[in-house]
């Protein structure tokens, strides 16, 4: 949890480090094209962003840069050149900056795009556990570590993210992982009371699996985790598709009223509103079974009994939209995690802004254990897919911690 | 005044009704609710009759809404929409929708949308009834100025509600932030896009219904002076408005166009500006008590609405977007309108303005004196008939639940 007092050394440390010689950064990436995550968030070092109604460069210096694959449009050596760093071919020697110390204050892994396999559950095999090691490698040979950032979930393997956080707590380095939508505007800007007693949450989003899915499920527990005393794990979850979807709505096993409640936040719902823009109460007029061919339920099952459901409506709507039943509120508490226009895509400045401000304080702002249950959440409710949707018990994931006190999403 | 128990009967009055049209987001929200506060909202109130100017059959939805709202029907003329054929004000409330259709233009270019002509036409309904109602007028009051005073100069002297407006000083903002009433504003600004005579409308509401807060409230604005293409990057260069307060709004934007290939988001050089806007123009205007704003229209460089001030005793400027999740691809509502329909509803139940129409009676006349000072060579244009002074309302009315 940060505390006020340690908010006030992390502000302090970002305002000092304006005074200071740069920290230097090393980027390690599977691919760096336009509109990559390397790009649109790599590049935040190299030029500034817009933050709080201003342009700002970190005090920050990329000084090296590995990528994995080199597609056509690739960008590295372009940015190399012009921002005078060196494209190194292996990791280790990225963070020596090819000289034989470890030579960068910070690591930013970018394991995002790029060709790579999916296995049987249509997870893409993203080497992100694979370049965190190599960076673990070269930190335990140098008995030296800096921070770390991991964008998106720290692996499609739970085991392997696990290792991932281990590592970052054996050898005491800040870590932080995971997707833009925690950190992203919402609409409305609200945040659920911490501490409060959640009876059911859901969650709507859209897009494929495994990148989509991921997404709606962080933004999800970015808001139930600061429920009750903090979050303990999850201990089953299971997925379904199709009319079974429909079924479970139909038999109470996720709220109509929350999912209304998540849909009312919806600028993007379809059928009749992309036909001549009406608004629709889509599921009081029972629309979604004929705008949605292939939905899926994400149930999680957490260990103090809340259940909380994303539901994928490709077909429906296009936006992420987030709603729970909070106890002593009586109508639905609901919010739009903003996803800002391609090309700008501003979500990434608000999680860059996150990022360094981890760099310059060495605290990450809220814990990367939300990024390694939501991780394993994921790959369940995949394993379930292929297990016949089966429910399945995961006492692996009696992941256990506090939410941040402070809000972080951008409201100033 | 009590709140009204039985449903409010009213009537809307519209240039056309197309997809994507005014009328079909505000008129679709009365028929069909709409999401407020996280449900599905449906209005208190019932939207009786329907008045179109322009009927094309091509692209038309008002009679695909009439057959599916039966209890909405069409009426030939304004009249008869408000006394639905009965010969007498039949409705409690009008919603006057005069924007888009195929309307002359005149030599300053501006579009004779036929507001005034319209709410001429119902407040002849009203004095021949004896009996006046609220009305909501969408957009400005008029293109021509005089009658756009006698609007609000009817509204004051039969005594009815009018509250009138675009959906900038009502919707999200990003961040959700308010400025505190009686903020000393030294310099305002807003960089948006769009044309002459529409969206520089929506720009000076954007400004107005944040300065209106400021120390003392509104008094009005002594002149205005627009410069357009190699006039406003003279005018720039010369710090006709605060290039601090430029840059502030534009890094609230969400749709900057990037300055160099290959990169995704760029804080613009002048040289890029240069480059990226073909067609800028902005109105600088000054207010009785001293304060200055530039309205800068930026086509090619944003595509959003964007508000940066100078507050004494903040070192930085004050920002914000008010975000429009605009149908131009990124959505299919327009749920900006939403607020705008909620900002209705109280005054179809209370009678009661929920801001002051004053703020679109100066938004009006400073749109006509901008087109103005551009029509004329971009003089300086004194503006002692928009001496106009009102309160801001206390509480903020934009979209934050």
């Amino acid at each position: 949890m940060l505390s006020r007092r340690l908010f006030l050394q992390t502000s302090a440390a970002m305002a000092a480090a304006q005074t200071t010689a740069p920290k230097r950064l090393a980027i390690i990436t599977t691919i760096y094209r336009y509109l990559s995550h390397a790009q649109h968030m790599g590049d935040r070092f190299l030029i500034g962003y817009p933050i709080e109604g201003a342009w700002h460069k970190p005090n920050i210096k990329v000084v090296s840069l590995y990528v994995d694959q080199k597609p056509e449009g690739d960008l590295s050596g372009v940015r190399a050149r012009e921002f005078g760093f060196q494209v190194y071919p292996t990791i280790a020697e990225t963070l020596r900056c090819g000289g034989d110390k470890l030579g960068v204050d910070a690591v930013l892994i970018i394991g995002e795009h790029g060709d790579y396999p999916r296995n049987d559950k249509g997870q893409v095999l993203y080497p992100r556990y694979e370049f965190f090691e190599q960076v673990v490698k070269v930190f335990e040979a140098e008995k030296r570590t800096v921070p770390v950032f991991n964008d998106k979930h720290l692996s499609y393997s739970f085991e392997k993210a696990k290792a991932m956080v281990d590592a970052s707590r054996r050898l005491h380095f800040p870590m932080l992982a995971g997707s833009s939508l925690p950190v992203t505007w919402r609409l409305p800007a609200f945040d659920l009371p911490l501490g409060c007693r959640i009876d059911e949450a859901l969650m709507v989003g859209v897009g494929g699996s495994d990148p989509m899915d991921f997404h709606a499920l962080e933004a999800m527990q970015c808001m139930v985790e600061r429920r009750g005393r903090g979050e303990t794990g999850v201990k089953a979850v299971q997925l379904i598709e199709g009319d079974e979807v429909w079924k479970a709505g139909e038999q109470g096993r996720y709220s109509k009223a929350l999912l209304s409640s998540a849909l009312s936040r919806s600028d993007t719902p379809l059928g009749l509103s992309f036909e001549d823009s009406r608004p629709q109460d889509m599921v009081r007029d029972g629309v979604l079974p004929k705008l949605v061919a292939k939905p899926a339920a994400y149930f999680i099952e957490y260990k103090d009994g809340l259940k909380a459901t994303l539901l994928m409506l490709d077909g429906a709507l296009k936006d992420f939209n987030f709603a729970a039943k909070v106890r002593g509120m009586p109508e639905p508490q609901s919010t739009q995690f903003l996803l800002t226009p391609v090309p700008n895509v501003t979500y990434s400045a608000c999680l860059m802004h996150k990022v360094e401000e981890m760099f310059e304080s060495g605290v990450a702002p809220y814990p990367v254990e939300r990024t390694l249950l939501v991780s394993g959440m994921l790959e369940s409710c995949l394993t379930s897919k292929v297990q016949n949707h089966a429910r399945l018990e995961t006492p692996h994931l009696a992941v256990s911690y506090k939410a941040p006190a402070k809000s972080q999403f951008p409201q100033t | 005044m009590s709140t009204t128990t039985k449903r409010p009967k009213l009537a809307a009055v519209a240039t056309t009704f197309f997809k994507y049209s005014h009328a079909q987001h505000i008129v679709d929200r009365f028929l069909d609710g709409y999401g407020w506060a996280g449900k599905h909202h449906r209005p208190r109130m019932d939207l009786v009759s329907l008045y179109v100017d322009q009927v094309n059959p091509k692209t038309d939805l008002s009679r695909e809404r009439a057959t599916r709202h039966p209890d909405m029907k069409i009426y030939p003329t304004i009249a008869e929409a408000l006394t639905l054929g009965t010969g007498k004000l039949a409705v409690d409330g009008v919603v006057l929708i005069g924007e888009h259709g195929k309307y002359e233009r005149n030599e300053k270019g501006q579009t004779k949308y036929p507001r005034w002509e319209f709410f001429e036409q119902i407040v002849d309904v009203y004095r021949k009834s004896g009996k006046s109602v609220p009305i909501f007028n969408d957009k400005h009051l008029s293109w021509n100025w005089e009658w756009a005073r006698k609007m609000y100069d009817t509204s004051r002297e039969l005594g009815f509600a009018f509250m009138a407006g675009s959906s900038l000083p009502v919707t999200w903002r990003t961040p959700s932030v308010e400025m505190p009433l009686g903020s000393r504003i030294r310099e305002a600004l807003c960089v948006c896009y769009g044309g002459v005579d529409s969206y520089d409308y929506h720009g000076l509401e954007t400004i107005q219904c944040i300065v209106e807060r400021r120390r003392g409230g509104e008094s009005g604005v002594k002149w205005i002076q627009a410069y357009r293409g190699t006039q406003f990057w003279d005018a720039y260069e010369k710090g006709a408005w605060s290039r601090e307060l430029m840059e502030s709004a534009l890094c609230r934007s969400h749709t900057l166009t990037p300055s160099r290939a290959g990169f995704n988001d760029t804080l613009p050089t002048t040289a890029d500006m240069k480059r990226l806007v073909k067609d800028p123009v902005a109105y600088c205007y000054e207010h009785t008590d001293g304060l200055k704003c530039a309205m800068l229209l930026m086509s090619g460089l944003v595509r959003d609405f964007n508000f940066a001030a100078h507050v004494e005793g903040q070192r930085r400027p004050w920002s914000t977007q008010m975000y429009l999740p605009m149908p131009d691809g990124r959505t299919t509502l327009a749920s900006f309108f939403s607020p705008l329909v909620n900002n209705m509803e109280p005054m179809f139940l209370t009678g009661k303005p929920t801001y002051p129409v004053e703020r679109t009676l100066l938004t009006t006349g400073l749109t006509a004196a901008g087109v103005d000072s551009l029509f004329r060579k971009q003089v300086r244009v004194e503006t002692p008939h928009l001496a106009i002074k009102y309160q801001p309302t206390k509480e903020s009315t934009f979209w934050r639940t």
